[in-house]
């Protein structure tokens, strides 16, 4: 009753003089309603049953999934209640990738955040070349996880002393190091770090630019005349405008580093003892081995619900923080 | 005026709309592959991964062409798999596109008994005595037969000999002797052992075998038996010698390292030996894993790759067909499989009696190395116990934790895997 309501005035005014009897008005009100709403239906049928079957039947039965035994089948039917979640919680190697990630999160996000923020202001600053500057930085975000994986794994930083890092470390009298393997120093998360800014900066960098361009010039001018420069502009005009931006970036951000498994999977596997010999192991390459490698569907479907609380937690927090507090970070 | 050109043009979108979906969807169902096998009733959908040897698609595909002439009413399409081969067979065997024949590497229980495999004791028949032992106790389950052993894959060192004996290293015969030689070949430009790029491969298991351990035996798993907890962490002195080659851009089973002289003792299987041959000519030989110490015994891996039949197939008949057709009854084919590219030992006595290419020089040593030391995997042991073994075995040989410990918590994970394979 609302929507008819609501929709009436619009379509006379649209379509009609606004002096139109009201009886027979109210009733081809009613005949053009049951139009809209029958075009709205077949509209958005394609879109939302597509939505229903491809994410939330999939979504839903994945859920049942994670309750019941499902080992080689994704059939239905032999209910095991919490043991799954149990059984999981209780596997070390699974406690162990969640806190992996919490720590690759807590160091990968500011660092994104801080590098294409950066690199955001000073492209922006700059008068000449800007678009070039933009382009070649965005470009990397073009490439795919797996290429860049193979470029960083077989090229930049190989074991052999011909690879690039070892070669540049031979020049200041370093012996090679096997830049992906276990080892103490952890060297690794050199390789995993670099590759994931690389990839992820300059896509970062154009939301950022966008939000910058979206700040009305007037607010500068009227902190210059105010006397604000340099750090003060950037503290208490730039940053707070981009507020929005930031928030939206910061979500994106921690979405995908809990979500981190193309360049882990690429540069660690490959052996054909899987990725069992992987030094860092994510939650998403647990979850890969027990359904796709040992076909245990119902563990690998409560894996993803633990992971999917975990993403929803945080996001939930990061929005409480940013959204109400008053950061201007 | 302007709201009814609104409504046509929106009749019109819709109408158009209608026109593509409907456009499409008769585009996509003509499919482009449904025309070659004219007068076929059933098209078997047959998945192999990508061996690396060249030619073997080919002959793959030729083997298939040939079935079809014999049996023209079935026509088969062959799917070369690159890539996760596991994961995406495991992946396929869910759904409606699944495989119908699909070959597994080291066959494991766990498929007969979920079900996803038919028993081929039928197609079998009196051909069953011709396959060797470990070829029939890889695939029986309970007594009967899942699956038919295409070939066995000999798995142990190659080593240079001009490069030792420059060295002046006699070929490692134990544990100790093949640390030591390791270090001694590590130079500035080389290491001394490639055993793959994660610095583990398959030594854990090779180490454990070598010191008269189990991986798991009668259902029980035994990596964490003492000689296995001493055998494991005496890889340790590889890594801390760094006589490991790590990170070559291929992996074990591929010869380049060696071939390249990068590593002049390498683990890799016996597919490589016709590469190494182009390659050095006779400036090579092999080696069994040595055994870890006095007592023990030395390992070659037996490993292969298993035709099976999908049991929740449409064509599960066709299927068997093509089975026994291919990998029972034509010897000649089995044997062109066998030695025309890589080399592998055929799991079919008779046929591995006529393979002229592996009786003789080092291929034949081989062979007589794998009848001697082979070992192959229980089919009882699968990813779900290996990864927990492996990623233990991969901390202790670069020192974090301590080596009993960490193995006697893989065991925990890996017996649950076991048993509830077994259940």
């Amino acid at each position: 009753m609302n929507a008819t309501t609501h929709t009436a005035p619009r379509s006379e005014r649209a379509g009609r003089p606004a002096d139109t009897p009201r009886g027979p008005a109210r009733a081809r009100r009613r005949r053009f309603d049951w139009r809209t709403w029958g075009a709205f239906a077949l509209l958005t049928a394609p879109m939302l049953i597509g939505l229903g079957v491809f994410k939330y039947i999939a979504i839903g039965w994945s859920f049942l999934l994670s309750l019941s035994d499902a080992q080689g089948t994704i059939a239905l039917g032999d209910w095991v209640g919490l043991d799954n979640y149990r059984q999981l919680l209780g596997d070390a190697v699974f406690r162990n990738s969640l806190s992996k990630i919490l720590l690759f999160t807590l160091f990968i996000v500011p660092i994104t955040f801080a590098a294409s923020l950066g690199l955001a202001l000073l492209v922006n600053r700059i008068r000449r070349g800007r678009a070039v500057l933009r382009t070649a930085f965005l470009i990397p975000a073009a490439v795919s996880y797996v290429a860049a994986s193979l470029v960083w794994k077989m090229s930049l930083f190989s074991g052999m002393p011909a690879g690039i890092a070892n070669m540049l470390g031979g020049w200041f009298g370093m012996e090679a190091v096997p830049w992906l393997q276990a080892g103490d120093p952890p060297l690794y998360w050199i390789a995993l770090v670099t590759l994931r800014l690389w990839l992820q900066v300059g896509f970062y960098m154009v939301l950022f630019l966008a939000g910058l361009q979206a700040i009305p010039k007037e607010v500068y001018e009227a902190a210059a005349l105010d006397g604000a420069t340099g750090l003060r502009l950037l503290r208490r005009i730039t940053l707070p405008m981009l507020r929005n931006t930031s928030v939206a970036v910061l979500m994106l951000m921690f979405i995908a580093a809990f979500q981190a498994f193309d360049e882990f999977y690429n540069l660690f596997g490959g052996g054909m003892s899987g990725s069992g010999t992987a030094p860092v192991k994510t939650p998403l390459m647990y979850l890969h081995d027990t359904a796709m490698g040992a076909q245990n569907y119902g563990l690998g479907s409560a894996g993803s619900f633990v992971l999917t609380a975990l993403i929803v937690g945080v996001t939930l927090i990061q929005g409480r923080i940013t959204g109400f507090g008053k950061s201007e970070e | 005026m302007s709201g009814q050109r609104a409504q046509l043009s929106r009749r019109g979108f819709l109408g158009g709309s209608l026109l593509f979906v409907a456009g499409t969807a008769i585009g996509c169902t003509s499919s482009p592959t449904g025309g070659s096998s004219s007068g076929a009733k059933t098209t078997l959908n047959v998945w192999s991964h990508a061996y690396g040897e060249a030619g073997t698609q080919q002959a793959l595909t030729r083997y298939a062409a040939e079935f079809t002439k014999a049996n023209p009413d079935i026509a088969v399409k062959v799917t070369w798999v690159p890539g996760d081969y596991t994961a995406k067979l495991n992946a396929s065997l869910l759904t409606d596109a699944a495989p119908d024949v699909f070959e597994h590497g080291d066959f494991t229980q766990g498929l007969a008994r979920r079900g996803q495999v038919a028993a081929l004791d039928a197609e079998y028949g009196s051909v069953k005595d011709d396959f060797n032992q470990t070829g029939r106790d890889g695939v029986t389950v309970d007594g009967k037969l899942y699956g038919v052993k295409m070939i066995d894959d000999v798995m142990m060192l190659y080593y240079r000999k001009s490069v030792l004996a420059k060295a002046g290293i006699a070929p490692p015969t134990t544990f100790d002797a093949l640390v030591a030689a390791a270090k001694a070949l590590t130079t500035k430009k080389t290491k001394g052992l490639f055993v793959g790029n994660d610095g583990v491969g398959e030594m854990p298991a090779l180490s454990l075998l070598s010191n008269g351990g189990e991986l798991v035996a009668d259902g029980k798993i035994g990596f964490a038996a003492p000689q296995a907890v001493e055998a494991v962490s005496a890889l340790k002195r590889f890594h801390d010698d760094k006589s490991l080659l790590l990170g070559f851009t291929t992996d074990w089973w591929d010869p380049s390292a060696f071939v390249q002289g990068v590593a002049p003792i390498q683990w890799s299987g016996l597919w490589a030996m016709p590469a190494i041959e182009k390659a050095l000519g006779d400036d090579f030989g092999i080696l069994p894993w040595p055994a870890f110490k006095a007592g023990g015994t030395p390992v070659v891996r037996v490993g292969g790759w298993t035709s099976c039949v999908n049991a929740k197939g449409k064509n599960v008949d066709a299927a068997k067909k093509f089975v026994k057709w291919l990998w029972i009854d034509q010897t000649k084919l089995q044997q062109d499989w066998s030695e025309s590219y890589g080399f592998h030992v055929p799991p079919r006595k008779s046929v591995a009696a006529t393979a002229a290419k592996l009786s003789k020089g080092t291929a034949k040593e081989a062979v007589e190395l794998a009848a001697k030391y082979g070992r192959i995997n229980p089919n009882t042991w699968d990813s779900a116990s290996g990864t927990p073994f492996v990623a233990a075995a991969s901390k202790i040989v670069t020192g974090q934790g301590d080596a009993a410990a960490l193995l006697a918590d893989a065991a925990k994970q890996a017996q649950l895997a076991v048993d509830k394979q077994l259940s």
